[in-house]
């Protein structure tokens, strides 16, 4: 192996180990969704019938804590502890810190997801075909790319305590705005206005089509729409790197 | 043209804002010994290792370590960094953290002759979270020589400690040092740059104010201060035997001798009447007055 992916692998060890060392982060990640898929699509009466429905947007929230609380809570902590610093001064290769980061992200959201196809197949009586699995699986890691984004600009612009505070305002308002939780369509009008400037938002809809929810969709709305703004948060979190830098 | 020198700086300039943190530093330092580098806060310390480490570009002049670019990754593979306020991750035990730093150099100690040599053994499965100051500190230090490296940075290394830890740190400084690395520490402890330095560079608003063998340092140091209050001025203390520099304010004077019985006699005769005699072992603060007042003579007469 090549000494650049020994140091991913050992940085992606450590990073998860950081990560499953900390209840703040465990439980928006690998217990709340799971947790919540239950209540929703498992115990509430009638709820088998929105179980389909809802696994698609409550993957989105799985992959959405591990990306917004791995990136934006971890990386402010690290920074104002110095890690940082100590990183740009050891001879580990260039972009080592991030890419372990996003490694161990994604891992902890696959986790997070296989929780929740595990409820939905096994106790919820979702029925996909094996190619809709995939597709959807792929829908929804794919989804942490605007949400780690939005990580890396709380983690380089906030001090510590705040992206505690500003992480678990983004990831529970872009949750029960972005209709994560419950369908947008029963949300009044001006809700769902907003909710269309939501990553979230756009995010569920692509997944929900994927998994053949029935209702009118504007797919290639929702997939610009995310595209602009994954690419304005990607500038973003650019800007908030090269900011801290200097 | 080759060059042995480890570090090289020409004109070294930094400035954050209005403030000038470094003010023209010249300095070379060879191979092997321990340096340290004194000042009092803000003189600009670790600005300096900052800039010698690539972490900070200067505003202008040279830097050159190991005749590359500062932090440069050649550098970096030959390069043990300590720095001041710079905390490894909570989560990890001793041995995690030493593991993924090893992954990082060329030729990493193993973790037995780590533990051994940085005298971790007892806390090496704890979480860095519960580790107490000294050993969090002793674990940070030991990443820092966990490469094996040729040139060794230490920020305020024993900042925090508490003595038995301080001369336990100092003793690891020591062996490595034997070993022929290259050791520059920064201290506001006199004691510290006292009993490891065999050179020190006194740093003072931005400059060099002193660089010279620790023992040359210390000669001029040695001595006492004295503070009274008298009705002698400026120009009769500082006329007394031995008396290194001397500066009144009101009534009170302060100076720094030599010869602590010859400077009292004379003054005593020349004041019977003084008051408020306190005798007490000078201060880094003291010495830097008198480094400061050699290497820029006073010439303004203004006394009021």
């Amino acid at each position: 192996m090549s000494r650049t992916l020994r140091v991913l692998a050992a940085e992606t060890g450590a990073q998860i180990l950081i990560n499953l060392r900390q209840m703040e982060f465990i439980i928006p990640t690998l217990v709340m969704p799971a947790g919540f898929y239950t209540l929703f699509a498992v115990v509430l009466p009638g709820s088998s019938d929105n179980a389909a429905y809802l696994l698609a947007s409550f993957g989105i929230f799985a992959v959405l804590g591990p990306a917004v609380f791995g990136f934006g809570v971890s990386v402010a902590n690290e920074r104002e502890r110095g890690w940082l610093q100590l990183k740009r001064v050891v001879p580990a290769p260039a972009g080592s810190y991030v890419g372990a980061k996003l490694m161990a992200t994604l891992l902890v959201a696959a986790i997070a997801l296989a929780e929740i196809y595990a409820i939905a197949g096994f106790f919820a009586g979702v029925e996909l075909d094996q190619p809709v699995w995939f597709a959807l699986l792929a829908v929804h890691l794919v989804s942490a790319i605007p949400f780690v984004f939005i990580g890396l600009i709380i983690g380089f612009f906030m001090p510590s305590n705040g992206a505690v505070a500003l992480s678990n305002i983004v990831f529970l308002g872009l949750s029960a705005l972005g209709g994560l939780w419950i369908p947008i369509i029963v949300f009044p009008p001006l809700m769902q206005t907003f909710a269309s400037y939501l990553p979230s938002y756009h995010l569920a809809e692509i997944a929900l089509a994927v998994s053949g929810a029935p209702g009118e969709r504007d797919i290639t709305g929702n997939l610009a729409n995310i595209a602009i703004m994954s690419a304005v948060l990607g500038l973003g979190a650019v800007i908030a790197w090269a900011n801290q830098r200097s | 043209m080759p060059n042995t020198s480890v570090i090289e700086t020409r004109a070294l300039t930094k400035t954050y804002g209005a403030k000038t943190a470094l003010d023209g530093i010249d300095l070379s330092i060879a191979p092997g010994g321990v340096i340290a580098v004194l000042g009092r806060n803000g003189a600009g310390k670790t600005t300096l290792i900052h800039t010698l480490l690539g972490l900070v570009r200067p505003k202008s002049g040279q830097a050159r370590v190991f005749a590359r670019r500062p932090g440069h990754s050649l550098n970096r593979q030959r390069t043990g960094v300590m720095l001041q306020d710079a905390d490894l991750p909570d989560g990890l035990t001793v041995r995690e953290h030493a593991a993924l730093y090893a992954e990082y150099f060329d030729d990493a100690l193993d973790f037995k002759t780590l533990a051994g040599l940085c005298e971790l053994e007892g806390f090496q499965d704890r979480l860095y979270r519960v580790l107490s100051g000294g050993q969090k500190r002793r674990t940070q230090f030991a990443m820092a020589v966990i490469g094996q490296p040729d040139l060794l940075f230490l920020d305020e290394p024993t900042t925090g400690l508490d003595p038995e830890a301080r001369r336990a740190l100092w003793r690891v400084i020591r062996t490595l040092s034997e070993r022929g690395t290259t050791i520059v520490l920064t201290t506001h402890y006199l004691e510290e740059a006292d009993r490891l330095a065999d050179r020190i560079i006194v740093l003072d608003d931005g400059r060099i104010a002193a660089d010279a063998p620790a023992e040359d340092i210390r000669d001029t140091v040695g001595g006492a201060v004295i503070r009274c209050a008298t009705a002698l001025d400026e120009a009769s203390l500082s006329a007394l035997p031995d008396v290194e520099w001397a500066r009144l304010s009101g009534r009170v004077a302060e100076l720094l001798t030599r010869n602590t019985t010859a400077t009292l006699r004379a003054l005593l005769e020349q004041d019977p009447a003084l008051s408020d005699l306190t005798v007490s072992r000078p201060s880094l603060e003291d010495i830097f007055l008198g480094l400061t007042e050699r290497a820029e003579p006073v010439e303004n007469g203004d006394a009021a």
